[in-house]
């Protein structure tokens, strides 16, 4: 195609958004809240993913020795808990070292009482699985052991941050979808009323000698315009909401993950995902109405 | 250039707009197409712009079996004729210009082309002094002259001509089938549907007409009355 062919054809899809401009507008708008639905779950599902892996990489048993146990049999078990298999690691602390773990909560006067033999806390091991998806064989291996009281982990948090990512994923996903089928239809809609205003032009494209491909362009190249200023606003907009709600959650334990480590993601999905509705709704509405009326007169006489 | 070999067209609603008709028209030729309406004119010309398949028969124009035409070949066929109709088919957002240099851009032609073929085309057809005017603000006369540069502009072997003076008072009407006479002396054939017996007995052209879907007349005398309204 010429250079000057693309120009014009560009120069044709913007003039007919601006001539449509309210119904442009109107769904810019659906788009702009279809998409940000779309970027609100996907940002769930990254936070629940985030935390998911947090607890994941923490997520260490600890196993309590029983009150008594002499230095000797310490080793012993360690050494035992180490050649079960599925144990990448243990670690021991001593009863002396979790209490001075907690030296700060606790008032001095106290902290020194509990010193020594008063100490109520267990001489303990920290366990890392190399693979926590079979927790549920070692743990009780582990829990069998002589000499061990108790087993000790963050399990139950990461069963439901598991759950609740899978039901993220699940209703993301068909909501992604519903909404994609949405925004289709709303280009598809839009464009099919540019065509009506625009069938005279058409019908003379067509008659003059015009192909399908060339009088489909202005409309493509429109529908392409639509999506992509949607997916930009939807960026913009979400990026405001969620440095915001980042202000609100920054506690200590509980962060949302930055804006930066997701931007490339969102800005880049929504560019794409307002190309791709775009191009495709554009595609749909006008082959239907080549199809059906395409360089057809009766039409024109009826609606003139 | 153009010929029906035995074309039947029955629309799916069962009405017969044509039936066994068999014409030939030469390059170069001037033809007239009169009958009243409903008589199959407009299916007649339907068949040559391709909009509408024949249910039977052949009909072949400018070296196009056009039942043998792919859809993709369709837009290439268009380009060898240019069409004028009756109610001008202007673009009233557009100046007389942009009209003609639409049916220039619309097929991919160059700026350069179109820059230098559209004021010849315009001064072809006297409008030369309102290529910046909007077709809202010409006569119908006016108005024909611009849809004819618009057929005109793009070279077609032929120019079918739909009631090109239906919409146009007597005496610019007279001033329309004058241009396309001068068209037709350069070579370029004409195929013109019309309604008005003073016109076609002015230009003493062939005259075809077509009563019931079917070829009753066909000759340069206009001795011969026909059928009108």
């Amino acid at each position: 195609m010429r250079l000057s062919s693309f120009r014009y054809l560009v120069k044709e899809g913007l003039r007919s958004l601006w001539q449509n401009r309210f119904m442009s507008l109107a769904s810019i708008g659906v788009l702009v809240s279809c998409l940000l639905i779309t970027g609100g779950a996907y940002l769930v599902f990254e936070n629940i993913d985030s935390a998911f892996r947090k607890v994941y990489a923490q997520n260490k048993v600890l196993a309590y020795a029983q009150e008594g146990c002499s230095a000797e049999q310490l080793q012993q078990l360690q050494t035992r808990i180490e050649n079960i298999v599925n144990v990448e690691q243990v670690q021991f602390m001593s009863r002396d070292e979790v209490l001075e773990r907690y030296k700060e909560e606790l008032s001095d006067a106290l902290y020194q009482e509990l010193l020594g033999e008063n100490n109520p806390m267990p001489d303990t091991f920290i366990v890392t699985l190399s693979d926590l998806s079979r927790f549920d064989v070692t743990v009780p291996q582990i829990e069998k052991l002589d000499g061990i009281s108790e087993i000790s982990s963050s399990r139950d948090i990461a069963v439901t941050l598991t759950n609740l990512r899978s039901v993220v994923l699940a209703v993301g996903g068909w909501m992604i979808v519903l909404l994609l089928v949405v925004s289709l239809f709303i280009i598809v809609n839009t464009i099919k009323l540019t065509v009506y205003s625009r069938r005279l032009e058409i019908y003379i494209m067509k008659s003059v000698g015009a192909t399908n491909g060339f009088v489909r362009m202005p409309f493509i190249i429109e529908g392409i315009v639509l999506g992509l200023v949607s997916g930009g606003a939807s960026y913009g907009l979400l990026y405001f909401i969620y440095t915001r709600l980042s202000e609100l959650f920054d506690f200590e334990s509980f962060k949302l993950v930055p804006f930066s480590s997701v931007w490339i993601v969102l800005l880049a999905g929504f560019l794409a995902a307002g190309v791709l509705i775009g191009a495709l709704g554009s595609a749909i509405s006008m082959s239907r109405y080549l199809r059906e009326k395409g360089g057809k007169t009766q039409d024109i006489n009826r609606l003139d | 250039m153009i010929e029906f070999k035995n074309v039947y067209k029955i629309y799916d609603t069962g009405v017969k707009a044509l039936q066994d008709v068999n014409i030939r028209i030469d390059k170069g030729e001037f033809v007239f197409i009169v009958g009243a309406s409903g008589a199959g004119k407009s299916t007649f010309l339907k068949l040559i712009m391709r909009e509408e398949l024949p249910t039977g028969g052949e009909v072949i124009v400018n070296d196009f079996k056009l039942s043998k035409l792919k859809r993709k070949q369709v837009p290439y066929y268009r380009r060898t004729m240019g069409v004028v109709f009756q109610d001008f088919r202007l673009i009233d957002t557009m100046t007389v210009y942009e009209n003609v240099a639409f049916a220039m851009r619309v097929i991919g032609a160059s700026r350069r082309d179109i820059r230098s073929r559209v004021p010849y085309i315009l001064g072809l057809v006297g409008l030369q002094d309102k290529a910046k005017s909007h077709p809202r603000e010409l006569s119908g006369g006016e108005q024909q002259r611009v849809g004819l540069a618009r057929a005109l502009v793009n070279n077609p072997a032929l120019i079918i001509a739909d009631e090109p003076t239906g919409n146009i008072d007597p005496e610019m009407s007279y001033e329309i089938v004058e241009l396309l006479n001068e068209i037709n002396r350069r070579g370029t054939t004409i195929l013109m549907v019309t309604h008005e017996r003073d016109l076609v007995r002015r230009f003493q052209r062939r005259v075809i007409e077509i009563k019931d879907g079917a070829v009753v007349s066909d000759s340069v005398s206009l001795e011969v009355p026909y059928a009108a309204e």
